[in-house]
């Protein structure tokens, strides 16, 4: 199973806004690279993004590109449509990030049945075409 | 300077409960706040603070403002007034804002009212077009995860997977909270039963949910009025006394999606919690009866945990069987029929609730019912209320 959408609905696609400290997050998701919000004093990642870190209250980060491998820490196979432009069933997973310490990220599960996954199972990461403007960060089993 | 005892709920009011109420928002607030006032024994006139609240975003469309709704009522002026922000986690933090007002001066009667019409109006929940193009929502309506059934889920698998916590478990909510219904009459699922067999074996919404997991979808408001002991006296009504409130937004908290703390529980219901005992002056023992905010089934487990009634890890085995959260229990829960079963007026009407049991009015009344716990909505930041008999 894979998210599909359905084109007859994709005007309706939600397009990403954001802050300006989250910037470097979509930007890099235009290039096709995952990268998240490091604090430059202490080191602390955040997701979403923050304007000052929450641990040592610095306000410079960089944005460095994730190795893109992570863990499943929760998730939810959606059954009952709840927009036509998702059909169902499809997943939805939390993927908690293993070399961005308290890193979590929302996607989308790829090619994977829902009866194959279970909590801690390692996935990587891949870009799926959405729209015109839209690659969307997303993750498929990992070695699959 | 404590708040304690300072304030207390002297009227409730409602409309019906209806798949389709025929007016509006605005129609529905004016007719609940005059069945208040009736019931307070109050002149609408006498109305100068209005406390309310919309959905978890900056844009409420279905919200019935203030002054629309005092226009229509003809109050010659609002001394007090005041949104309370996130959703269903105000429901509480309008009557802690009413005490605060009424407390100190600002406003002597104040109502506090929610009225919404997912049912038949132009804003439903649960919904994407009831969702703002808002920075917050970039991170989850591209991925589909777009309606509050779908995060509340994200959060209840983890919750499960940690806790052992079972479907069959978060069933007997559901049944528990339908056996109260079938003794209420306003109930929109009065007369209909539930058995676990049907829980079992509805379709799944989202994993873990069925429709029997999550709230119900209707037209209606509530509203309920606030003033201070002294007023209350010169009342109809035996006053409910707002003995404790508890606000609680806890750390790295986001509406709806606090997926990113180190433990994905419910802190800012541990942190509402701490500080409604705290100023009730009370544990969770002294509890007698519990509104627990019920959108959804796993939300009470949960809160059971939160505030304080059993352990982390504890709250599903506390719903096992439904024995010790029905009538009669040791701590029964929902006693109108929830959100779950009675209506889904964002909390409001399980405020009502509190305080019918503290008069000892309910349908399913708990003999002796000195202190109700009475919780606000869950996965935002949220509010409790402790609703007492008073010294
Ligand atoms: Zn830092």
């Amino acid at each position: 199973m894979s998210i599909e959408y359905n084109p007859k609905y994709m005007k309706h696609f939600y397009d990403p806004v954001w802050e300006n400290f989250e910037s470097g997050f979509w930007q890099g998701i235009k290039q096709r690279k995952l990268k998240f919000q490091k604090c430059s004093a202490c080191g602390t990642f955040s997701h979403p993004p923050r304007v000052r870190c929450a641990k040592c209250k610095g306000d410079a980060w960089e944005w460095v590109e994730s190795s893109g491998k992570g863990r499943i820490y929760s998730w939810t196979v959606v059954r009952q449509e709840v927009h036509p432009a998702f059909r169902v069933p499809f997943e939805v997973v939390l993927v908690e990030m293993v070399n961005e310490p308290g890193v979590r990220l929302v996607s989308n599960l790829v090619d994977c049945e829902a009866s194959e996954i279970s909590f801690g199972m390692p996935v990587e990461l891949c870009f799926r075409e959405v729209t015109k403007e839209w690659a969307l960060p997303m993750f498929r089993k990992a070695g699959g | 300077m404590s708040l304690k005892n300072k304030a207390c709920v002297v009227g409730i009011g409602s409309t019906e409960f209806t798949r389709n109420a025929g007016r509006s928002e605005i129609h529905l607030a004016v007719d609940a706040v005059t069945a208040a006032c009736v019931d307070a024994g109050l002149e609408i006139d006498q109305i100068d603070g209005m406390s309310s609240y919309g959905t978890a975003g900056i844009y409420a469309a279905e919200l019935a403002p203030d002054i629309d709704v005092a226009r229509s009522l003809g109050i010659p002026n609002l001394r007090y007034f005041g949104q309370t922000p996130w959703g269903g986690g105000a429901s509480c933090g309008t009557v802690a804002q009413a005490a605060m007002a009424v407390a100190s001066g600002v406003a002597n009667y104040v109502v506090c009212y929610r009225s919404l019409k997912p049912a038949s109006g132009t804003v439903r929940y649960g919904r994407p077009t009831a969702i703002p193009a808002e920075y917050r929502y970039s991170y989850y309506m591209p991925f589909g995860f777009a309606s509050p059934t779908m995060w509340v889920a994200m959060q209840a698998q983890r919750w499960m997977h940690e806790t052992g916590a079972t479907r069959e478990q978060l069933g007997y909510v559901a049944l528990v909270c339908r056996e109260n219904a079938l003794r209420n009459p306003r109930a929109m699922f009065y007369g209909r039963s539930l058995t676990m067999e049907e829980y079992l074996h509805s379709p799944m919404s989202s994993e873990p949910f069925t429709l029997h997991d999550t709230c119900l979808e209707n037209d209606g408001a509530v509203a309920l009025i606030v003033t201070t002991p002294e007023r209350a006296r010169d009342l109809k009504q035996k006053p409910a006394f707002i003995s404790g409130v508890g606000f609680g937004t806890s750390y790295d908290s986001h509406s709806m999606t606090s997926f990113y703390r180190d433990s994905i529980g419910l802190p800012e219901c541990t942190e509402a919690a701490r500080e409604v005992f705290r100023s009730a002056e009370m544990t969770p023992k002294d509890i007698d009866v519990a509104q627990l905010y019920d959108a959804f089934t796993v939300t009470v487990p949960m809160q059971l945990e939160t505030y304080g009634f059993c352990k982390y890890g504890e709250g599903g085995a506390f719903c096992q069987g439904g024995d010790r959260i029905r009538l009669g229990g040791e701590l029964p829960i929902n006693t109108s029929g929830g959100m779950l079963a009675e209506a889904y007026i964002h909390g409001m009407n399980m405020i009502a609730e509190g305080v019918r049991q503290v008069r000892g009015t309910s349908t399913s009344q708990v003999k002796d019912a000195q202190n109700v716990l009475v919780t606000g909505g869950l996965g935002v930041p949220t509010t409790a209320l402790i609703l007492t008999q008073g010294n």
